[in-house]
């Protein structure tokens, strides 16, 4: 039976079950250790974990079976990026995820093993979910620049994306160099620069692909405020003073609700956002209300978690600020708040 | 007062009190403009007193560097009217924050309760450098409620013995001296037991760990108390009497909690931002939207230092300039985010742009609403002292 169709309780039965397995390489609950150690490191992330994250076969998830995958929905895909999201993992997951979407049939099969991380480079502006173009071919060679690479020391290959193709590109390919920064959450992004890489050319991208990722980073930023709400509630009720739990303290309770309602709100759009994706319909209209919201209220979330933490909030060794710069991070990836915005607005316009 | 005879010293200026305030304006800019080390402009970090010295330094030699404290203590006696004025041309000029504890808090403490002997002993070196001071009020059990706090001083012959443990003790790892509140009095009510001491911070049984920031700076320190043992005369004032002390000290300083400079220097990086990123244009109503909240803020922070320059005392509602300088430092801060894009995912500054570091000061600007009294508590303030809505 097609999953994406099916209705009701039998996906949802499918849905927790999906979620109930994430636990085991992406907890919600777990500790931070294990995530604290990879920060500002290269290449950044568990190689095997990636491997578990392979094997349970999250990477082939929206793929069809005909082409090595699951056959799911974004209902599933965005149910393991908000468990990714909340266990602060600095796997590439949603952008390992993207580039097997973008190659599609032409996905090699080591990629969906988790033996090949290959990574998209899509963007040459600090914003936006506009694939960039500028890539110049010549002979089965690339020139060009690709920015904003996520994880990039991490990857065997790149999959080079403009607007009218894909160009898969090994890592260690001669005239391909990379300029390298870290980032806030300790992960880092990087410029590409290409000068004659030797290029697999493939198919022109469906930009679908990339309405996906942002879908899939919303949900992430949901996993994130969720849990750095989770852990504030528990400091509110825990710490102590003037005699009593600051909980107590009705403006606490007050900025307390505010975050549960920012989050209630990212649930529910982005709960119909998905539905729309998986009913196929032009959804990009909704997807940037669902990229907006989960970008500003993670933001405001994680912002205020620290607030009501007190001094403790602004250390590195408390846990809480590790949320806040992970969703500094997310917020701006497949189109800031501001871009999304914009981009409803001129979808919107000439509608009744 | 012989003590204070051998502190007068060090006065190369005349009385610039002496000067129409345009005079000294113009004055102290020229200077600073001269002076100032170019390479500490507008850092990106707090600085460490390492760092900070060589400006510590010729202000110590110019004589500048406690602009408050009367001239017969080394200060330069300014009214407060020429004090603002000097601070703003600094703040301006974007000179560095300097480690001030001492300038700021341990001189006017001694000039006001301290005894001939000790202002003879520290004023000297805290004007010289010698001594960077940090102060250390919370605990980790003790934070808006300061009045818990637990470390103890207790009497022992001819000494006090101190146990405990302080936290986000400022440049903490920098200091040579500490000031530290501590418990005399376990049966009094909480803030009647408290008393002011002065600590070394080589004294056996200190202990110092640097406390790393969200920003990934040591910008604070914790400092234990294990049998620290001190003299007697290391007390500030009457036994018992630390915590009025301590009120006092938060008078004018007060208001520069509330100074417009953060939001300023926050504003002024978003519209560099947007230089950088071709968008001027684009963000222009956001921009001269944020540029009249902050012309407001400073009408509201010239009520409030016009009080300052009669002389008045300022009161509670100061406390409303406090909470309005850091929600619009926040505000600016979060629109630079909004604005920077994946730049502000940047852990350092912007690769091609090395003046901009939005992430840096999106984060540097989340603990003004806590540290001072956070906004929270202000607004309890205000919302008792001045509203009289409290039970
Ligand atoms: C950068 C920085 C530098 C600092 N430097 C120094 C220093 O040099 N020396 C020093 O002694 N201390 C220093 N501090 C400590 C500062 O004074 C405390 O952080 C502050 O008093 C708040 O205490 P706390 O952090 O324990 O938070 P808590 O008091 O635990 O507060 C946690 C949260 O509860 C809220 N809250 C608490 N009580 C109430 C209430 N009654 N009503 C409503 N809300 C409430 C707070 O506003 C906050 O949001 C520094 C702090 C920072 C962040």
């Amino acid at each position: 039976m097609d999953v994406v169709n099916a209705t009701g309780e039998d996906r949802l039965e499918g849905l927790r079950m999906l979620v109930g397995s994430a636990a085991g390489v992406a907890a919600r609950d777990g500790d931070l250790k294990a995530v604290r150690q990879l920060r500002f490191g290269r290449p950044g992330l568990d190689r095997g974990r990636w491997s578990e994250i392979s094997a349970m076969g999250w990477l082939g998830l929206r793929l069809p079976e005909a082409a090595g995958g699951a056959g799911l929905g974004m209902a599933e895909y965005a149910a393991l990026t908000g468990e990714v999201g909340a266990a602060l993992l600095p796997e590439p997951f949603i952008e390992a995820q993207l580039a097997l979407d973008l190659m599609g049939k032409d996905a090699p099969a080591e990629a969906l093993s988790g033996d090949r991380l290959i990574l998209p480079a899509w963007l040459d502006a600090p914003d936006g979910l506009t694939i960039a173009g500028d890539i110049t071919e010549a002979e089965g060679r690339i020139s060009g620049r690709r920015r904003f690479v996520p994880m990039a020391a991490a990857a065997d290959a790149f999959l080079v994306v403009s607007s009218e193709a894909c160009w898969l590109i090994d890592a260690k390919a001669a005239g391909l160099s990379l300029e390298i920064e870290d980032t806030v959450d300790g992960g880092h992004t990087a410029t590409l620069i290409l000068d004659g890489v030797e290029a697999d050319r493939l198919s022109a991208p469906d930009a679908k692909a990339l309405e996906a990722a942002a879908l899939a980073t919303a949900s992430a930023l949901l996993g994130i405020m969720e849990r750095a709400f989770a852990i504030t509630l528990d400091y509110l009720k825990t710490r102590v003073q003037f005699g009593q739990p600051i909980g107590h303290f009705q403006a606490l309770q007050h900025r307390a609700v505010d975050m549960e309602i920012e989050i209630g709100l990212t649930r529910a759009v982005l709960h119909d956002a998905i539905e729309a994706f998986d009913a196929g319909d032009d959804c990009r209209r909704i997807t940037s209300r669902a990229k907006a919201r989960a970008a500003d209220a993670a933001m405001l979330v994680t912002r205020e978690a620290v607030q009501l933490h007190g001094a403790i909030g602004y250390t590195d060794e408390a846990d809480i600020g590790l949320f806040l710069r992970r969703a500094m991070v997310l917020a701006p990836r497949y189109g800031s708040a501001g871009f999304h915005r914009q981009r409803y607005g001129s979808l919107t316009e000439g509608r009744p | 007062m012989t003590a204070t005879a051998s502190l007068t010293a060090p006065q190369p200026h005349a009385d610039l009190n002496l000067l129409s305030d345009t005079d000294f304006r113009a004055a102290v800019r020229g200077w600073i403009a001269t002076n100032y080390p170019q390479d500490l402009r507008s850092p990106p970090k707090r600085l460490h007193a390492a760092e900070a010295m060589p400006w510590y330094k010729i202000l110590s030699q110019q004589g500048w560097l406690a602009p408050g404290w009367p001239r017969e203590y080394g200060g330069m006696g300014l009214t407060p009217s020429k004090l603002l004025i000097l601070i703003e041309e600094m703040e301006r000029y974007g000179c560095a924050r300097l480690p001030d504890t001492g300038v700021t808090m341990v001189g006017p403490l001694l000039i006001a309760h301290g005894t001939d002997a000790q202002r003879a002993y520290h004023l000297p070196k805290i004007l010289s450098g010698e001594v960077i001071w940090c102060q250390g009020y919370s605990e980790p059990n003790a934070g808006s409620d300061l009045a818990a706090l637990r470390t103890s001083a207790v009497r022992e012959g001819d000494q006090w013995v101190i146990n405990g443990q302080k936290v986000w003790t400022t440049l903490g790892m920098d200091a040579q001296w500490i000031f530290v509140l501590a418990r005399t009095n376990p049966q009094a009510a909480k803030q009647k037991g408290i008393s002011f001491f002065l600590v070394p911070m080589d004294t056996p049984g200190v202990t110092v760990r640097s406390i790393i920031n969200i920003d990934l700076h040591d910008e604070f320190a914790e400092v234990f108390f294990d049998d620290v043992r001190i003299p007697a005369d290391a007390i500030v004032g009457a036994v018992n009497e630390g915590w009025t002390i301590a009120k006092n000290l938060l008078g004018f300083e007060r208001l520069f909690l509330g100074s417009p400079k953060q939001s300023e220097g926050a504003l002024d990086h978003l519209e560099r931002l947007c230089d950088h990123l071709g968008k001027r244009g684009d963000y222009a109503s956001l921009l001269n939207g944020l540029r009249m909240e902050l012309e407001d803020h400073k009408s509201f922070y010239t009520t409030f230092a016009d009080k300052v320059r009669r002389g008045d005392t300022l009161g509670p509602d100061v406390s409303m300039l406090k909470i309005n300088q850091s929600a619009l430092y926040q505000k600016i801060a979060d629109r630079i985010m909004d604005v920077a894009g994946e730049l502000g995912t940047l852990a350092g500054q912007v690769p091609d742009a090395p003046t901009l570091y939005p992430g840096s000061v999106f984060l540097q600007a989340r603990p003004t609403s806590i540290y001072g009294g956070s906004s929270e508590i202000q607004r309890n303030i205000v919302a008792r002292q001045v509203l009289g809505l409290g039970r």
